[in-house]
């Protein structure tokens, strides 16, 4: 049997404040298999977003372990874990996160311009016709709509073909019809690029595509559903 | 009132406090401006405000005093003396002596009084006692002119700090081989005696060519002479201001730009526009009272510094003075409160004025508005080619009492045609690198460039600022290095004699002509080897309310080997021809200018007891004297003045002879007289040396604006990485590592000085051609061949855009340890 993509194992975060520890997560486990979406949800501050960061190697859990193919992030250096985002995760935003200097092929691009990767502008271009772009190519990201922006941040977070996608409430800032051209990117990235999809989110209607989905409720997984 | 304050704490002191770093560094670049100016104005008075005779701290203030070009005949005391008016007429030699291992000290010749009269008796200071360390009955050797002597110290008075040796004066006439005549007759009217009737009287009695004036005339004189040099430094020391109202523009933008939301909600919460406007300024003025506060101080300790150097120039270009304690005073406090402060105000004015027109519950991003800033840099592009036309076109005026204020009103059209211009220079440069840097330096590349046209408005501000400081510099380099190379040009032409001599007494210092011993210019004629001597005569006098230099040579030996260079139309050989045996003279370039006086033209000059009617035959280039040069033939100046000893000589040697060789024999030939014999090269190096020390003070100041542009730059850099905090943090989302967005910043810095070096080099170059042709010939008539000093300018270049990039350090840290995670989630 092969290793999950994704695993939290019994992780906890605790933050320090003003001398006082404060628990954001308790004792975590699940799995996110590839090509497979899960849907984390839960009212704000229950620590959705927290443990985004854990599973995206952004940031370490207090105790137990996070673990990509079997292999865990708190044992990698931090130079380790900029490669590890670098190449295997991906990132998509509420507010879309889109540098307004650069144009919409450039956004797309960046990822692999930092990964130093050829063909990164043919790559992207590939990217941004998925998300049915390409004719926005030279704008900049304030000429886009919402939706615009949320796909062109879809096609940035899946420009280097990432194992892992990381999206925090992706449809919290559009209209409808936008929010589900979104979920279909969203879903087409783990049925066509086999990538592992942990989705934050408050919408039902994001929460359907998903697999599984996880409540979480002060800090702690209260419900499991599985499609 | 209450709740502006209120407002005032929460919404500026909270994040200067916050802000510390950026605080102080905005408030040193406005202390630093600050410290310039005050520096300057300290030092510059401190330099020439000893005009004043050091004898008035002795024997009091005259009433009035004689004096006449060419010394006063001391017949005239007794004549004075019968008048029937109570007043009592004083003689008195002044010279400079040197004392060995301690420079030159101020001798006077006065009438003294009989305890004081020796055959060898002086009296000196308590000052110069305490610096040679001697008491009385001690002895002093003094070098008077070209002969050493001893004096014994018969008493020691206290003069406060003067510095000064009293000799009896027939003593100072026996030891300076000046028989009959003094320099000046000093009047101190007795008890009840009516002032102007005194004067009315003595007027009458003196002949033509004597003067009487108020003692003051002559530091009034003196203060004349260098108002232009001290007003130029003053206006040069106003750069680091403007330089520093950069900055202050800057930080209050961005304090603007980043309140935005918060000023939207004041306002929806019923803030008038009016508090708006007066918290920005508010922070604006603190910025200004802080740094002048800071500025004052730091300006009286960079004023001793600056007193040296200006008084350098002030005794190489002008007269001698001995630099006068630095003294601040409330006028000065004043100067600096006012300078710093108006500065904050007005350079905070438009952004300021922008933060009170932000429309209720608007909090408007930053990329539409860095969009708006985009759209206008072509409209901005327009208006800086209109600035320059009016630049052009205001150079052309005529200066106003002396003084080119065109010149300085087209130095500040053509920096502010430069800042309108800096966000087209972003723009182009930035399309121009964008390929280059993205494929040398990938994502980083990418980034960084695209970052500063993004933040256009914010860029502009920085190369803008910096590109002025790297102007001044460029403009005054280029100036100096034409001016520099125009003299070494000059001298080649000039000094065509092989040795020249003169008495080893004189300072160094402007208008001193000690005299050489009748007997040296025979001596040294007769050397073998010497083909031809030109006796020279030098002496300072009046003429139209300022001083200048009479001086007198052998014109036909000018003319046969001298090489002066005359203005273009000019005959140089019928003009020296024209001297010999006529009321003819030649005059400077800044003669000419300063007294409006052309070739053909009839000035009148006293000399000695009578006014001569003399004729200019022609104007040459000189750039020894601003005070300017008067030549005649030396027979015209005996007939006028016959007492008048030689100074210089000019030694022309035989074809083959050793030059070595001949001034040993010379020196063996003067043996016992102290002469200095300088080579042709010595002089040259020495006149070279003299020239770059007159300017040490110039480089000071623009070494202070390039510090505070420097300041400004980091202060920029590391603004423009709090501001992008959340882009930074984003980076590191998409895998950014911190060493990445530490070069991409380091590359935004070196792109940012790279702009600033390419807007600075032009606007240089337009400064330079206004200093070279407008402002130095308007205040100096001084006539400058352009010639950039290329190698130079490259190496400050380079310099400056290297210290950019190092000012780029601490951002680049900054930007690689923002927290990721706090930053995206901050919204």
């Amino acid at each position: 049997m092969s290793l999950p993509r994704l695993e939290l194992r019994r992780a906890s975060k605790t933050y320090q404040s003003n001398g006082q520890s404060l628990r954001a997560l308790y004792d975590v486990s699940f799995t996110v298999e590839a090509g497979s979406v899960t849907a984390l949800v839960g009212r704000s501050g229950c620590g959705k977003t927290t443990l985004l960061n854990l599973a995206g190697a952004m940031d370490f859990p207090t105790s137990g372990d996070v673990l990509i193919d079997g292999e865990s992030t708190s044992a990698l250096s931090e130079s380790a874990l900029t490669a590890l985002r670098r190449n295997r995760i991906g990132f998509v935003f509420q507010f879309f996160q889109l540098l307004p200097a650069l144009t919409v092929l450039e956004n797309v691009e960046l990822p692999l311009l930092l990964a130093g990767a050829p063909d990164s502008q043919k790559a992207a271009r590939d990217r941004l016709q998925w998300v049915g772009l390409e004719d926005k190519a030279s704008a900049l990201p304030y000429q886009l709509s919402g939706g615009q922006a949320q796909r062109t941040a879809i096609a940035r977070a899946l420009a280097h073909s990432p194992d892992i996608l990381i999206a925090d409430e992706p449809t919290g800032n559009l209209d409808n019809a936008s929010g589900e051209q979104v979920l279909n990117l969203i879903r087409e990235s783990a049925e066509k690029w086999g990538a592992a999809v942990l989705m934050a989110t408050h919408s039902s209607e994001a929460a359907a595509i998903a697999q599984t989905q996880i409540r979480l409720r002060d800090g702690r997984i209260e419900e499991t559903i599985r499609a | 009132m209450k709740r502006v304050l209120q407002l005032f704490r929460t919404l500026i002191l909270r994040p200067l406090r916050r802000d510390l770093l950026r605080t102080s560094l905005t408030v040193l670049a406005v202390a630093l401006g600050v410290a310039v100016v005050i520096a300057t104005s300290l030092a510059g008075d401190a330099a020439t405000g000893s005009f004043l005779s050091s004898l008035e701290t002795l024997v009091g203030r005259t009433d009035l005093e004689i004096v006449a070009n060419g010394g006063v005949d001391e017949a005239w005391i007794g004549r004075l003396a019968a008048l029937p008016v109570n007043a009592r007429f004083a003689p008195v030699i002044e010279t400079q002596a040197g004392i060995e291992r301690a420079g030159s000290v101020t001798v006077y010749g006065i009438d003294a009084v009989a305890r004081w009269r020796d055959s060898d008796g002086a009296v000196i200071s308590t000052a110069l006692a305490r610096r040679l360390g001697v008491a009385k009955g001690a002895t002093v050797a003094l070098t008077l002119n070209d002969a050493a002597r001893e004096f014994r110290v018969v008493d020691i008075v206290d003069a406060k700090d003067a510095e000064f040796v009293l000799l009896d004066i027939a003593l100072a006439q026996q030891a300076l081989n000046e028989y009959g005549r003094v320099d000046r007759i000093e009047v101190f009217a007795g008890a009840r005696q009516d002032f102007a009737a005194l004067e009315r009287a003595i007027r009458a009695t003196l002949p033509a060519g004597y003067e009487l004036r108020k003692p003051g005339a002559r530091s009034d004189e003196n203060q004349r002479m260098v108002r232009a040099f001290r007003w130029n430094l003053l206006v040069l020391s106003y750069v680091s201001l403007v330089v520093g109202a950069f900055l202050i523009y800057n930080t209050i933008s961005v304090s603007v730009v980043r309140r935005r939301p918060e000023i939207g909600v004041l306002r929806a919460l019923g803030a008038g526009r009016r508090w708006i406007l007066w918290l920005f300024l508010g922070e604006a003025l603190l910025f200004g009272i802080a740094g002048s506060a800071v500025g004052v101080l730091l300006g009286r300790v960079l004023a001793v510094g600056a007193v040296g150097l200006i008084g350098q120039t002030v005794n190489a270009l002008y007269v001698s003075s001995r630099p006068a304690p630095v003294a601040l005073d409330g006028a000065d406090v004043a100067l600096a409160i006012v300078s710093g402060v108006s500065v904050a105000f007005f350079a905070a004015l438009a952004p300021a004025l922008e933060a009170m027109r932000v429309a209720p519950t608007e909090a408007m991003g930053r990329g539409a508005r860095e969009h708006q800033a985009r759209l206008h840099w072509r409209r901005d592009l327009a208006w800086a080619a209109v600035i320059t036309l009016m630049a052009a076109a205001v150079s052309r005026i005529q200066p106003i009492d002396g003084k080119p204020v065109a010149g300085y009103v087209a130095t500040l059209l053509a920096i502010a045609a430069a800042a309108l211009a800096a966000p087209a220079v972003v723009i182009g440069v930035s399309r121009a690198l964008g390929p280059a840097s993205r494929a040398l330096a990938g994502a980083e590349g990418l980034l960084a460039g695209r970052g500063l046209s993004a933040a256009l408005g914010r860029t502009a501000v920085v190369v803008g600022a910096l590109a002025t400081a790297i102007a001044m510099m460029a403009s005054v380099g280029i100036m100096v290095g034409s001016f520099r190379e125009t003299v070494v040009v000059w001298l080649d032409t000039q000094l065509r004699a092989d040795l020249y001599v003169r008495p080893a007494s004189r300072g160094g210092g402007a208008g001193q002509f000690p005299a050489l011993s009748p007997e040296v210019p025979g001596l040294i004629a007769g050397t073998p080897g010497v083909e031809a001597v030109d006796i020279f005569h030098g002496l300072e006098v009046r003429y139209g309310g300022v001083r200048a230099t009479l001086g007198a040579g052998d014109a036909d030996i000018v003319r046969r080997y001298g090489r002066l260079r005359f203005l273009p139309g000019e005959d140089r050989d019928a003009a020296l021809q024209s001297l010999i045996g006529q009321d003819r003279i030649i005059v400077s370039e800044p003669f000419a200018y300063k007294h409006n006086v052309h070739p053909g033209e009839t000035l009148t000059l006293p000399l000695g007891d009578r006014n001569v009617a003399l004729t200019v035959a022609g104007i040459y280039y000189d750039y020894s004297s601003e005070r300017g040069l008067i030549i005649l033939d030396r027979g015209t100046l005996l007939k006028y003045l016959p007492q008048q000893p030689v100074t210089n000589l000019a030694i022309y040697l035989s074809p083959g002879a050793d030059a070595i060789a001949v001034r040993h024999a010379i020196e063996e030939r003067a043996a016992g007289r102290h002469i200095l014999i300088a080579p042709n090269q010595a002089l040259r190096e020495n006149a070279v040396i003299v020239f770059d020390r007159t300017f040490a003070i110039t480089y000071a100041l623009e070494g202070v604006a390039i510090t505070v542009a420097m300041l400004g730059a980091a202060n920029s850099l590391l603004a423009m990485v709090l501001d992008r905090r959340r882009e930074l943090g984003l980076l590191r989302y998409l895998g950014a590592a911190p060493a990445q967005l530490r070069r991409m910043i380091l590359l935004e810095a070196g792109m940012v000085g790279f702009m600033a070096n390419v807007l600075g080099l032009a606007l240089g170059f337009a400064l330079s051609l206004l200093l070279v042709y407008v402002i130095n010939k308007q205040s100096f008539g001084w006539t400058i061949q352009f010639h950039p000093p290329a190698g130079l300018l490259a190496g400050a270049l380079t310099l400056v855009w290297a210290t950019t990039i190092l000012a780029g350090f601490y951002p680049a840290r900054v930007a690689s340890r923002i927290n990721p995670i706090e930053v995206i989630h901050e919204e």
